[in-house]
């Protein structure tokens, strides 16, 4: 048997690759297959004895253990070929290889078995520093964004990114490292460390208001049984200013600096099948922020939920039901911050209303909310007439919609029977029918007819077509 | 916003009266507050209470952040927002408020000068003496100026507007000089003024001008604080008609209005 490049499994012939799907079954080879497999493929019980990786230069090989290991399960040349398949996609999704190539070939030496098979793993590692350059224009604003990636720093696939953008009106920086537990490269599935540092800023025309964070933060995220957890601290520099001289008294009155110090945990279980278009499948994310006890000026105790439920009806239609809802709860005698509440509206929650356009307002300026909950009843069906089925087409989704929502201020003195009362009255609605366009499989864009319901005054609203873009949606 | 709607809300505000609810904010009286601060606060209360306008003081922590120029103090008044002396006195004359009305061109001119003069040098020495004397800047500046915020924010907040004041003394030629050079300065400034006025009881005889405010809102300011050293209230001390000057408007416009 000579030398196979198993670079993918593509020239394989039909039959061998059914067969090799059913190797599960094959774990325990019963005689009688085998021999119809050697038959077949000329293939007989195989023993992978050494599995060699060539091209490391920082790269320690411990990390990569983990990766590969599944190659010694191997029992037959077609599984050997699936599992170093597989490993050499584990190997490049670490995203510390620009090229993996995969070699077996019949052992030698003097241990070599005569049924013995060697894997070689020929890597081609990335460059130690890696950059990138681009311009942006938009928002008035013209800015020129400096990357600069180090993606296997002490050569166990640790990634420091270091973003610069220098603008015509702000610049802006964010440090991050990134720490994988080896063996569980996936975020999800795996104790991963994060630590930031960073500089944002961020201009809020719906409040007339303008935001500089600076910060650091530590995050470290694990799975739990069903769940994924994120354990963070955050210690926030804000800036708050006005974005004009005509804001409001009210937005005018919380310029200035102040420190946040927080500590925050996240829970969620996520099993649907897609983020942007699931068909079945819940999402249960739950947040909640404690400030204050590690020092800093800001002090609160925020809880904010989401729940997503979706459900495949007739003819590729889902039904998706979304509840969101959130409260913060000011420790000591300070009031809440503008930055800290929640705010609500726009074309990715509240559709029909203007962005974050709904609840408390001075002189049109939005002051958001100390409270608030929004639903969505969504009905997705695949574009009328299917144009594009199965390719450029499923891209689309038109959709029917039913929101709801609501933000005030809550008196925290008053019983939870008077908060629900609250919370309540003047609820906002809308529905409408639109198109939805997924990007990739983080955003979507939404192009909607709304009719906005229970305006309230001071509300601001987008009656008729609407646009919007985003990542996270009601 | 534009020129023409600049112009177009001021033209408004002229034709609104003075709101009884008018409020002065300034940063906190009791442990925030610095000396050239102060000295600004208190010639907008002098100059708004010559005038006959009621104002409210508010003190706010943020005070110097929420100002539109980033100045103290500033004045909201309606829906207007207004900082600083010079533009607030421009606002009450479009109100139909103002002391200089009845001076003719000389004496206008003579009344720019002097608050120039005023500005320059007081003003300036004042922030010198702030921050640029490392003493006075460790023991009082740096820490009342951060007593609102939090470690480490208050240190950063602090040495960046030390920082901030030193690159400005720098700019305009003041870097290179030494205490008693600020304080010779300010001797420099207070005979001026003290010739100027001579035995008039105001710098523009019988009535009081902006002038007057913002002289008496330095002086009255640096004779009254504590600072790390008493030269600078002592230079002040050797004119004897400014410190009659300065009682007289203590007792015409601040002690009859709050018994």
């Amino acid at each position: 048997m000579g030398t196979v490049h198993a670079k993918s499994l593509d020239p394989l012939p039909m039959h061998g690759r059914d067969l090799g799907i059913n190797n599960d079954d094959l774990m325990e080879p019963p005689e009688h297959e085998q021999e119809s497999k050697q038959e077949i493929l000329e293939n007989k019980d195989v023993v992978v004895q050494h599995v060699n990786i060539q091209g490391l230069g920082r790269t320690k090989e411990d990390l990569l253990g983990y990766e590969i290991s599944d190659v010694f399960l191997a029992r037959n040349l077609i599984d050997v070929m699936k599992k170093a398949h597989l490993a050499r996609q584990r190997l490049l999704r670490l995203g510390i290889f620009k090229d993996v190539e995969v070699l077996i070939d019949t052992s030698e030496g003097t241990d070599a078995l005569p049924n013995g098979l060697d894997v070689t793993f020929e890597v081609t590692e990335i460059k130690r520093l890696t950059g990138s350059y681009n311009t942006m224009v938009g928002n008035n604003e013209g800015s020129m964004v400096l990357g600069l990636k180090l993606p296997n720093m002490f050569g166990r696939a640790e990634k420091l990114t270091f973003q610069f953008s220098y603008g015509t009106k702000e610049t802006s920086y964010g440090l991050s490292f990134f720490k994988p537990q080896p063996g569980y490269f996936e975020r999800k599935y795996g104790h991963n460390l994060t630590l930031n540092m960073y500089k944002v800023t961020g201009q809020f025309p719906w409040s007339s208001l303008k935001e500089t964070d600076r910060g650091v933060s530590a995050e470290l995220s694990f799975p739990f049984g069903m769940t994924n957890h994120t354990l963070k601290w955050e210690g926030v520099w804000r800036e708050l200013g006005c974005l004009a001289r005509s804001a409001s008294f009210a937005v005018r009155e919380e310029s200035g600096h102040s420190l946040k110090s927080a500590i925050s945990h996240t829970m969620s279980v996520d099993t649907r099948n897609s983020a942007i278009f699931p068909s079945r499948g819940a999402l249960l994310r739950i947040n909640q922020e404690l400030a204050g006890y590690t020092g800093g000026d800001a002090s609160f105790l925020k809880e904010d939920f989401e729940l997503q439920l979706n459900r495949r009806l007739f003819w590729d239609s889902v039904l998706s039901l979304s509840l969101w809802g959130g409260m913060l709860y000011p420790i000591g005698s300070e009031t809440s911050c503008i930055a800290d509440r929640f705010y609500l509206g726009g074309p990715t929650s509240v559709r029909g209303f203007g962005m974050y356009s709904i609840g408390p307002q001075s002189e049109g300026d939005y002051l958001g909310g100390e409270a608030y909950w929004a639903g969505g009843l969504h009905l997705y069906t695949p574009l009328p007439f299917r144009p594009g089925k199965g390719g450029f087409g499923d891209l689309f989704r038109t959709h029917f919609f039913l929101n709801a929502g609501n933000l005030c201020n809550l008196n925290y003195g008053d019983g939870p029977q008077a908060h629900l009362q609250k919370l309540a009255e003047c609820i906002r609605w809308s529905y409408g029918v639109g198109i939805v366009l997924r990007l990739g499989n983080i955003a979507r864009l939404e192009l909607n007819y709304c009719v906005p319901m229970g305006v309230q005054s001071g509300d601001r609203i987008c009656d008729g077509v609407q646009f919007g873009a985003g990542i996270r949606f009601l | 916003m534009s020129l023409a709607a600049d112009a177009f809300v001021s033209q408004i505000a002229a034709a609104e009266p003075w709101p009884e609810n008018a409020t002065l904010y300034q940063p906190l009286k009791e442990d925030q507050i610095l000396l050239s601060d102060c000295a600004s606060s208190l010639a907008v209360q002098a100059y708004l209470r010559m005038c006959g306008l009621p104002v409210q003081v508010v003190c706010r922590a943020n005070a110097e952040y929420m100002s539109p120029s980033g100045k103290i103090p500033f004045i909201h008044v309606g829906n207007q927002v207004v900082s600083e002396l010079g533009p607030i006195v421009q606002f009450t004359k479009a109100k139909g408020h103002s002391l200089s009305d009845g001076l003719d061109d000389v004496q206008r001119a003579e009344l720019k000068a002097y608050m120039e003069l005023v500005n320059n040098m007081l003003l300036t020495a004042e922030l010198y003496v702030q921050w640029c004397d490392d003493a006075t800047a460790a023991e009082i500046s740096r820490p009342r100026y951060s007593s609102p915020y939090s470690w480490p924010l208050s240190n950063i907040l602090s040495y960046q507007r030390q920082w901030e004041v030193r690159r400005k003394m720098n700019a305009i030629g003041w870097g290179a000089k030494n205490l008693e050079q600020v304080y010779e300065d300010v001797s420099q400034c207070c005979q001026a003024l003290s010739q100027r006025l001579g035995t008039q009881p105001f710098f523009f005889n019988k009535q009081p001008t902006e002038l007057d405010a913002l002289v008496f809102g330095h002086l009255f300011t640096i004779l009254t604080t504590r600072l790390t050293s008493t030269e600078l209230a002592e230079r002040i001390k050797s004119y004897s008609n400014l410190l009659s000057f300065c009682r007289r408007i203590e007792q015409t416009y601040f002690e009859d209005k709050s018994s």
